[in-house]
């Protein structure tokens, strides 16, 4: 079985990054958070504009997504900075939620703390200590089993559907043969090929789930006013040679390969469960909130497959860049990690496609930089909203 | 020679991936499925379908290896295939009495 050196944590996750988080609970705890992460040696800053005002339900899917990304594996340690109490969600209750990780945690309260400029000397106290301590964390061997392989697309093309994607379900199915689990959202996508992803359900409850979480997406664009399907596929995708919702859907979901969906999770919802295989998520086609859910549910590493160029990267989720449109690679370079481009050229196979992906997530997985990560170019935090500010 | 793309080795598609394809032109395969060469009757565009081979009114569009909908017309080997001459099983209550329409 294939191993990589990997962080092993007390929890028994293994990561691929040692990072130290400086987390605001609330928007209020932004402005403190940053003035800590500047001045702490690799201390990534997670902000937002969430934390306050928000209804229950909206408010307990900020709490996942906050407390999730703090427990992903790639993180070493959390400073959690909020600003007074928001019930239902303080400082501490996100350190509880964290807590059963047993990686290092300490919180600051911007008010019991004596106000800004006393929480920014607690913060960054703790934070130097904490950056030291992580510092003597080692790499070591663990089997690629650990791994939970999060996958996007965005910026599609007919390059995407083509190349990429099922380039990328390929690599999917090797991490998965080696005992790996791989991860989609995006379930705005799965309509026109529900029956595909159904017939691949481990159980029929989890063929139920896809369908209910499809339904209820289309309710929320209903609800918006908007038919997301009466126009499907829009006027600009017929002029591309896009023919039904059919081909475009299945263009989209191909970028997971043909093992069984041994689960279906809610939005930033950890897997409860270790078998070998794919895994689905309920949740937007907006890939920053998309991909941050998937941080939150533990994913280590990202695929972002891409037609026209992204520049998509989450600060705790190395996110690969995979595209098979040779223009948008040569354009975006310093940003676009993958061209597969060559299997419309007749340089390689699919196959071959898939196993260049997958190399490149195990060299990620292995500490190599993606180019992103390289730049710190840090954009893609961002969280779902499922109500109203009030 | 032109070429085109094709996804899985039972599709009975192949898309325009590299240059766009004139009327007249010969066709080859790259991708997973290389034992075919047609003749184009069509100009089709970068980013279109050609048929492979003959494809019956009402019979199975394949790409991905999977349906994307259904020939609403014969199709002749080196057809452009587009919405003129297939159309969607999915979200078609005009059908539904024909149980044509898959469970949502």
């Amino acid at each position: 079985m294939a191993e990589f050196m990997g962080f092993l944590r007390p929890n028994g996750d293994v990561g691929i990054r040692n990072h130290l988080l400086i987390l605001s609970g609330t928007v209020y705890a932004n402005g403190v958070v940053e003035r800590v992460a500047d001045t702490i040696h690799g201390a990534l800053p997670i902000t937002h504009a969430n934390g306050r005002c928000q209804v229950a339900p909206d408010l307990r899917v900020t709490r996942r997504y906050l407390a999730g990304t703090a427990m992903n594996p790639n993180v070493g340690g959390v400073v959690i900075v909020d600003h007074f109490k928001e019930e239902g969600m303080t400082a501490e209750d996100l350190a509880d939620d964290i807590a059963p990780t047993g990686k290092l945690i300490a919180t600051v309260n911007i008010r019991g703390d004596g106000g800004f400029i006393s929480a920014i000397e607690k913060a960054t106290r703790y934070a130097q200590d904490f950056a030291r301590r992580i510092s003597l964390y080692q790499r070591e061997a663990a089997p690629m089993s650990k791994i939970l392989f999060g996958t996007e697309c965005g910026t599609s093309d007919t390059t995407s559907g083509l190349g990429s994607n099922p380039a990328n379900g390929l690599a999917g199915e090797i991490l998965i043969a080696q005992g790996g689990r791989m991860l989609m959202a995006e379930c705005t996508e799965w309509m026109g090929c529900e029956t595909w992803l159904t017939e691949k359900a481990a159980s029929p409850a989890v063929a139920e789930a896809i369908i209910a979480g499809v339904r209820h997406m289309e309710s929320r664009a209903l609800a918006s006013g908007e038919d997301i399907r009466g126009s499907q596929p829009t006027g600009d995708n017929m002029a591309g040679g896009l023919t039904t919702i059919e081909e475009k859907s299945m263009g989209a979901v191909k970028k997971i390969g043909d093992s069984p969906i041994i689960e279906y999770l809610e939005i930033g919802e950890a897997p409860t469960r270790t078998d070998p295989g794919n895994y689905v998520m309920y949740g937007p086609g907006m890939g920053a909130e998309s991909i941050s859910s998937m941080a939150a549910a533990g994913c280590q590493v990202l695929t972002f497959c891409t037609g026209g160029g992204h520049t998509s990267n989450h600060p705790v989720m190395p996110t690969i860049k995979v595209t098979a449109n040779r223009q948008s690679f040569e354009l975006m370079r310093d940003t676009v990690d993958v061209d597969v481009s060559g299997v419309f050229r007749d340089e390689i196979t699919l196959a071959e496609a898939g196993q260049i992906v997958y190399d490149e997530l195990e060299r990620v997985c292995n500490g190599y930089l993606t180019k992103s990560e390289a730049l710190r170019d840090n954009n893609s935090f961002a969280i779902h909203r499922v109500g109203p500010s009030i | 020679m032109k070429k085109v793309f094709v996804v899985y080795a039972t599709d009975n598609v192949g898309t325009v991936v590299l240059e766009p394809i004139r009327s007249g032109d010969h066709v080859t395969c790259n991708g997973e499925r290389r034992d075919i060469e047609i003749v184009a009757h069509d100009d089709i565009a970068y980013g279109h379908k050609i048929a492979l081979m003959d494809i019956a009114a009402g019979d199975t569009v394949l790409k991905y290896g999977l349906s994307i909908g259904s020939a609403s017309c014969d199709i002749r080997a080196g057809d452009h295939v587009h919405t003129h001459n297939v159309e969607s099983n999915r979200g078609r209550g005009d059908l539904a009495d024909r149980g044509a329409v898959s469970a949502e």
